[in-house]
């Protein structure tokens, strides 16, 4: 009886669709203080219950449809613009402002960062790849992170407006991994080789940490997005 | 360096060697810069991006429209064959790949992963999808198998195979094999979902009775399954098996497809189920409904209303046209 609930952090994981499961797992391992409760998201009120999310890999089309056919499309669009959300993969796509390459008629996004995403920027499943990343600001950030790529988006663009918090670049890819469609021309490798983005409390990585069992990006999360966005509890 | 760094997958249930990929025959030129400095086609990347499909429906579909009718509804891929095993049933002859200009349509016409079904044991027709860039091959008994002892050596390939399975030790042989994706073999074609629940409650028993025996018993039951002992103690220490767990084979409704996530599957296909049905739109998006809120049946009643006729079902006996597709592999 060394914590009561009250002082737990309440993180959701959109469960829709994708790789939540794994994202749960992460969690519940942090070497943190605080406890984590688990909220697996599937209605509008479980997400209610949330101080910050996690939105999973999957696919963006079906996860987008199913927010929608749930009635949470609005209430993630509102959560989105008051507290900390962390997009991998699929999750990241649907973070963005803009993106290029969505299914035919487009797809609804829920915003949250400034930037413009390409999905599957490296094509298909055969392009899928493992690397050794660079990360900067996580615990040990002299030890390289496995980001497993699948099927991942490329940021395309940053665009945070004056009123908008400043971009942190947590990960780059090496440039001569990029694909080869989108170097061909003598454009520099940035932002394209940047991998994991922090805007205020938001925060995406367009490959999957989740599928590692290295959590320093789910501690990161909570340190630098989700920690700091809750005041501090009344005495 | 004279040898490219490896970077293992730290999650990989399977040992490396199980995911050892060789450079297939039929590997694009263009991978070559991207190879040295990472891992293209490891274990890691094979399963999961079946971990990404969890929690989905993988929708058979014949052309491009249908594959964009899929895309609409939600569906997390798609299947690409010339004709759904109901037709396949009812036709008889060989069922063979598809077409890989059918294949290529339907892949431009979305933004979803795209699978293709190769037979059993046809390495060849395996390489022709790999060569034209599908996501995912579904190594199946649906078609008429190419080999009646051999299953494909999918370590060979950069893209990853789905296999059927009807108990724990047909799913574990697959694996070892190189498959990063197991689905229920069901009975394909029929609208009759009871082959996949028999399939998937002789899978879980088996990992259940598994999980409670010490590694003596374990020898002996992977003797009497006939399943590798490191996938088997693996599974047993996991709780379920190490790759990611579909159903397949006469799912046609809501109900059966929330039925089988209630069994312990990781996400459904349908193959015959929705575009044999009167509103395939509809029906198609339900499902996907379904096996998202399977544990809600406030949900599952809303999302079954009006979805117009069901796919009509066939009884399995031995007067089953076409045979019961479960048989097949080995």
């Amino acid at each position: 009886m060394t914590q009561t609930t009250d002082t737990n952090l309440i993180i959701g994981i959109l469960a829709l669709q994708g790789a939540f499961v794994e994202h749960e797992m992460a969690l519940q391992k942090l070497p943190i203080q605080k406890k984590i409760d688990v909220v697996l998201v599937r209605t509008p009120g479980e997400l209610a219950r949330c101080q910050a999310l996690v939105i999973p890999g999957g696919e963006s089309t079906t996860i987008a449809l199913l927010a929608r056919l749930s009635g949470l499309l609005e209430p993630l669009r509102e959560f989105v613009r008051v507290k900390p959300v962390w997009g991998t993969c699929a999750g990241a796509i649907l973070l963005a402002k803009a993106v290029v390459g969505a299914k035919k008629g487009g797809q609804e996004l829920l915003g949250g960062m400034s930037i413009t995403i390409a999905r599957n920027g490296w094509g298909s499943q055969l392009e899928s790849f493992e690397a050794d990343l660079d990360v900067t600001g996580l615990r040990d950030s002299e030890r390289p992170f496995t980001g497993i790529f699948i099927r991942a988006p490329v940021v395309l663009t940053l665009e945070p407006s004056l009123e908008d918090p400043p971009i942190h670049v947590v990960s780059r890819l090496s440039p001569s991994l990029l694909p080869e469609s989108l170097t061909s021309s003598n454009s520099t490798p940035e932002p394209k080789s940047f991998v994991a983005l922090r805007q205020g409390h938001h925060f995406l990585t367009t490959f999957h940490p989740e599928l590692t069992r290295d959590n320093r990006f789910h501690e990161y999360f909570v340190r630098e997005c989700v920690l700091p966005s809750i005041s501090p509890p009344r005495p | 360096m004279s040898t490219p760094s490896i970077t293992p997958s730290v999650n990989t249930p399977i040992p490396q060697s199980a995911g050892g990929a060789a450079v297939p025959l039929a590997a694009p030129a263009r991978l070559t810069q991207r190879e040295a400095g990472n891992s293209l086609g490891t274990f890691g990347v094979k399963s999961g991006l079946a971990q990404m499909l969890k929690g989905g429906v993988i929708m058979d579909v014949v052309n491009a429209e249908q594959a964009r009718i899929a895309e609409e509804a939600g569906a997390c891929a798609v299947m690409a064959l010339e004709r759904v095993p109901a037709d396949i049933r009812a036709e008889g002859g060989v069922a063979r790949m598809s077409d890989p200009h059918m294949i290529k349509q339907i892949v431009d016409a979305v933004t979803i992963p795209v699978m293709a079904k190769v037979r059993i044991g046809h390495f060849v027709e395996a390489q022709i999808l790999q060569a034209i860039g599908v996501d995912y091959i579904d190594e199946s008994e649906v078609l008429t198998p190419a080999d009646e002892e051999h299953h494909i050596n999918k370590h060979n390939f950069k893209v990853p195979f789905v296999c059927g399975a009807r108990n724990l030790g047909e799913a574990l042989r697959r694996i070892s094999e190189g498959a990063a994706m197991i689905r229920t073999k069901g009975e394909a074609g029929t609208g009759n979902v009871v082959e996949a629940v028999r399939h998937e409650r002789a899978v879980m028993a088996e990992i259940r009775r598994a999980s409670s025996m010490n590694e003596e018993e374990l020898y002996a039951f992977a003797k009497e399954i006939q399943a590798p002992f490191h996938l088997l103690k693996e599974t047993a220490r996991l709780k379920r098996l190490p790759v990611v767990n579909f159903a397949a084979g006469g799912i046609a409704t809501p109900a059966d497809a929330a039925l089988m996530m209630h069994l312990g599957c990781d996400g459904v296909f349908v193959g015959s189920g929705i575009f044999h049905s009167g509103d395939p739109a509809k029906r198609a998006r339900a499902i996907v409904q379904a096996v998202t809120h399977y544990n809600n049946p406030k949900i599952l009643a809303e999302v079954s209303e009006n979805l117009g006729a069901a796919m009509v079902g066939l009884t399995i006996d031995n007067k089953l046209k076409g045979g019961e597709y479960a048989k097949r592999g080995w």
